[in-house]
């Protein structure tokens, strides 16, 4: 008898475990004023916008810049240099021609549809050729500073066939950025956003579908995934934070001269360690946007909101340290190493043209508004496929097996070569890949 | 032979011991020897940190490279002025900010809120006349003169009247962040023109932090408190002060600290009403952990206790709440003051939701920040045009950089400040410090006033009741220093 209870409360432990556990869906209405009762689940098409009166009024206020000298021998580690963000300036004054980078933009189709109260845009993209091939729906989610545009260049080698695979790509922009409504309520956090963009894809008919992320997107996905996992086939994530734990403490103490006994390979050691130099200074030395942005948004994005050169020093400051440290030390912080000066203006001026900097900030103060480690998502695991991909200049390296503590059910776990925070706009082909092989294995019959 | 019969006693009780002990002593000889090299060594060391001074080497803050020749040490003397271009210039920017609404209900939880900023901004476009101001700022004698390469600012205010018999004592008043020299406007006429026949006379130098206002910014990185503080010393001496008092706050108060540890001799007192404890020594850690439940140990008051506790909301949350601000400007200075080079609006909701919120945290709780029950609005759009006008907002945020960039376990902070002190302790500041913290540092605590109202910008907000405490204060070292 007693084996048999042991036996049996073990069974039970394991079975618990295995179980797939949800979050609750919730509910929210995030338009102003009180809840109209009319409800309008209609898709309508959208196209990106500019006028000769935008763009004067850009370049009047660029005109306008104050500048001050940066201190000698400075480089990137005041902030953004301001010799270079002359240069930047002066292209984007002269050379940078907006009306063709919007004619870009909507070279695939837009739409809006209302949902919770907020007007919610997205991009929705077909492959080109349907026949005789599996078409996956894949939605991806951006985070900040970035926007829909980031998947620009990865969204065509996702829509063409690859060994009889492609994609249906679904790209929304999280309310509060670029072209989406901003909440005129409190409290709409990425479980709100989850549960919005979980609608989405059931108004466009998709009952299973898979799932990418990276900064804010990767919360906001998984978070999904934790809501409805029957529906999510797929998650595939570039950037991914362990939970604190037991576990995690004994890799920091043994991991650098005992890794295998904790879990961890030697690119691992590679990636983590000197743990405190890396991720405890660095984290601190690169978060200061984070903590003002997640107490005090409304503050810090007014300035930025009427100067564009502010906005772009702002963002574009994120652009060159989170693709590698080591751009600090350098006068022009890296930027052009790359991306491009159209790329990267084009995502500063959906920011400008949509005045979306304060609401963008907002979703951090939201999101860290109680103990975050308690909260529900935080608490739960992820037990739909997951693919991880770890970028070698992404801020926080979390190896596989800390990783394991949350995401429960891992099919792939890569190291990749280059890349930093800004994947899918930097690497697109090798993040394009990952996905691939990641979703070959989880359609395997 | 006379003898005392208590000599008699303790012969006969001590020599017998005799033996013993010289047999003892020879066979712990060494162990003897080496607790009293060990007293010896702490002793050293306690009196090695009592006596240190800061020590300090020139410095260079103008582009390039320093010229040959004579250093440049004339004073002259400076109007702040204006110009239509100025204005128009303003006025457009002003009326193309493109505000954002705050969420509903939200009040100054998120930040400056969006109806409140509307209503300063109308002001300042409609009512407020800058030319105005310009007078009243001029109403005191500027100057500037070039030190280690930089021009520093600087007012001076020489009493009007002296009485018979008393001698002026000169006072160097040192403002912080995002404050500015006019901070002080409100108090100098109570310090240099006393009401009180008993009140010291006082000669005021009130300087602008390079980097702020309109103090040329350092041009070359590094330039922190212990700079300001030495190029403060300079100045000083410039004008002829062989000794002189010195009150701050904010990082007033450090660079006016620093100043008492680099020449203890020069500076006679030390007036200041903040004064976190820069190292959290063994005294400071055991106060917190025991002092809710032993506070007569620590010497803590119930104000004391009402202050810190719950300590973990009060010290570690309400901080993190409000320090957003310092890590973004200690780490990426440039990024965070650019946009509001160009925003004089974005420039005037960042000042200004500090003149809100650490003037009274309850006023994060209200729609209008309670920012005009205390200050009113000219005054507070004075100080943000010294900060528009000036395009000081970037060279001042460096100054957090260059001071927590290195770290916090700067020699300055492991040196004592042996001057006397007086500390204004106002019930709303940022932090509160009770007397067993103030004193880990300052070693000669000569004043502790428990002040009835006030908050970070006490200066500007209560000028009468800091006055007098620096009267009292003042007043009891003159008289200290009397009886020496």
């Amino acid at each position: 008898v007693w084996m048999l209870s042991t036996g049996g409360i073990l069974a039970c432990m394991v079975h618990k475990r295995r179980q797939v556990k949800t979050i609750p869906l919730g509910e929210g209405w995030w338009g102003a004023g009180q809840k109209s009762l009319s409800k309008d689940d209609n898709i309508y098409s959208f196209r990106v916008e500019t006028s000769d009166k935008d763009i004067e009024d850009l370049y009047e206020r660029i005109d306008r810049t104050r500048y001050t000298d940066p201190l000698e021998d400075s480089g990137f580690h005041y902030g953004f240099n301001s010799t270079y963000l002359k240069k930047v300036v002066s292209y984007w004054r002269h050379e940078f021609d907006w009306k063709k980078q919007v004619e870009m933009l909507n070279k695939y189709p837009h739409f809006k549809t209302k949902i919770e109260g907020l007007d919610v845009h997205f991009i929705h993209v077909r492959p080109p050729h349907r026949e005789n091939q599996k078409v996956l729906p894949l939605m991806l989610v951006h985070g900040w500073p970035g926007c829909f545009y980031e998947f620009y260049k990865i969204i065509p080698l996702l829509t063409e066939n690859q060994d009889g695979v492609a994609f249906e790509i679904i790209c929304p922009s999280i309310p509060g950025y670029g072209f989406s409504e901003a909440p005129h309520k409190q409290g709409f956090d990425s479980l709100s956003a989850a549960r919005i963009f979980l609608t989405l894809m059931e108004r466009l008919g998709f009952s299973q579908f898979y799932l990418q992320g990276g900064d804010w997107g990767s919360l906001i996905t998984t978070n999904m995934a934790q809501m409805k996992p029957q529906c999510v086939k797929g998650l595939h994530l570039n950037m991914f934070l362990s939970r604190r734990g037991f576990k995690v403490l004994l890799g920091l103490m043994f991991g650098r001269y005992l890794p295998f006994l904790v879990g961890l390979t030697w690119e691992d050691v590679r990636r983590l360690f000197p743990y405190f130099e890396k991720n405890v200074w660095e984290i601190l030395r690169e978060t200061g946007y984070l903590h003002i942005q997640a107490t005090k948004p409304d503050t810090a994005g007014c300035g930025v909101n009427d100067s564009p050169v502010g906005l772009a020093a702002y963002i574009l400051e994120k652009f060159s340290t989170w693709t590698d440290l080591e751009n600090r030390a350098l006068e022009d912080g890296g930027l052009e190493r790359k991306f491009n000066l159209d790329e990267l203006l084009t995502v500063i001026m959906i920011y400008w043209t949509s005045g979306s900097i304060v609401s963008s900030m907002r979703f951090y103060k939201e999101n860290t508004k109680r103990n975050f480690d308690n909260r529900v998502d935080q608490k739960t695991g992820i037990f739909v496929p997951t693919g991880l991909a770890a970028f070698p200049n992404e801020l926080m390296h979390c190896p596989q097996a800390w990783a394991q503590i949350r995401y429960k059910n891992i099919y792939s776990y890569t190291f990749m070569s280059r890349g930093g925070h800004f994947a899918a706009f930097e690497e697109p082909k090798l993040l394009a890949d990952d996905i691939l092989q990641f979703v070959k294995k989880v359609e395997k019959p | 032979m006379k003898t005392n019969p208590i000599t008699e006693l303790l012969s006969s009780v001590c020599r017998p011991l005799v033996p013993v002990l010289v047999q003892t002593l020879g066979t712990m000889f060494t162990e003897i020897l080496v607790s009293l090299l060990i007293g010896g060594l702490i002793y050293f060391l306690v009196m090695r940190n009592r006596n240190q001074v800061l020590k300090t080497k020139d410095g260079w803050w103008g582009a390039g490279a320093p010229p040959d020749g004579e250093e440049d040490v004339s004073v002259r003397p400076f109007k702040i002025s204006t110009s239509d271009e100025e204005l128009e210039d303003l006025h457009r920017r002003l009326d193309q900010t493109r505000p954002v609404a705050s969420l509903e209900d939200s009040q100054f939880h998120y930040g400056f809120n969006s109806q409140c900023l509307q209503k300063v901004v109308s002001y300042w476009r409609n009512d407020f006349d800058w030319r105005k101001q310009v007078d009243k700022l001029n109403q005191y004698p500027h100057f500037k003169t070039n030190i280690e390469g930089i021009d520093v600012h600087y007012m001076h205010i020489k009493p009007q009247r002296v009485p018979q018999g008393s001698a002026v004592i000169p006072l160097i008043m040192v403002h912080g962040w995002p404050g500015s020299f006019y901070e002080f406007f409100g108090i100098i006429p109570l310090l240099t023109e006393p009401s009180d026949p008993g009140d010291c006379v006082f000669e005021v130098v009130c300087p602008s932090i390079p980097g702020y206002g309109f103090s040329e910014a350092p041009h070359k990185k590094g330039f922190d408190s212990v700079c300001a503080a030495r190029i403060f010393h300079k100045l000083m001496k410039r004008l002829g002060f062989q000794h002189f008092y010195a009150h701050g706050g904010d990082w007033g108060w450090l660079v006016t600290t620093n100043m008492a540890q680099l020449e203890p001799k020069t500076v006679r007192g030390l007036h200041v009403n903040f004064a976190p404890p820069s190292k959290p020594g063994l005294r400071v850690t055991l106060s917190i952990m025991l002092g809710r439940r032993f506070p007569k140990l620590f010497g803590f008051t119930d104000t004391d206790i009402q202050k810190l506790y719950p300590c973990k909301e009060k010290l570690v949350v309400e901080s993190i709440k409000e320090s957003g601000y310092m890590h973004i400007q200690a780490t990426k200075p440039d990024t965070a003051g650019r946009g509001l080079n160009d925003s004089p609006v974005g420039l005037a909701a960042y000042i200004l939701e500090k003149f809100s919120t650490w003037t009274s945290r309850d006023f994060r709780n209200l729609e209008d920040g309670g920012l005009t029950r205390k200050f009113s609005l000219d005054d507070l759009l004075t100080n943000i045009m010294i900060y528009w006008t000036s395009a000081c907002i970037v060279s001042s945020m460096r100054f957090y950089k260059e001071n927590f960039g290195k770290g916090l376990d700067q020699p300055h902070s492991r040196i004592p400040v042996v001057v006397p002190t007086g500390f204004a302790c106002f019930p709303n500041e940022l932090m509160h410090t009770p007397k067993l913290w103030v004193q880990q540092k300052y070693h000669k605590l000569v004043s502790y006033t428990l002040m009835a109202r006030g908050g970070h910008f006490a200066a500007m907000e209560e000028p009468q009741l800091m006055a007098e405490d620096i009267h009292k204060f003042v007043r009891t070292v003159e008289k200290k220093t009397k009886k020496q």
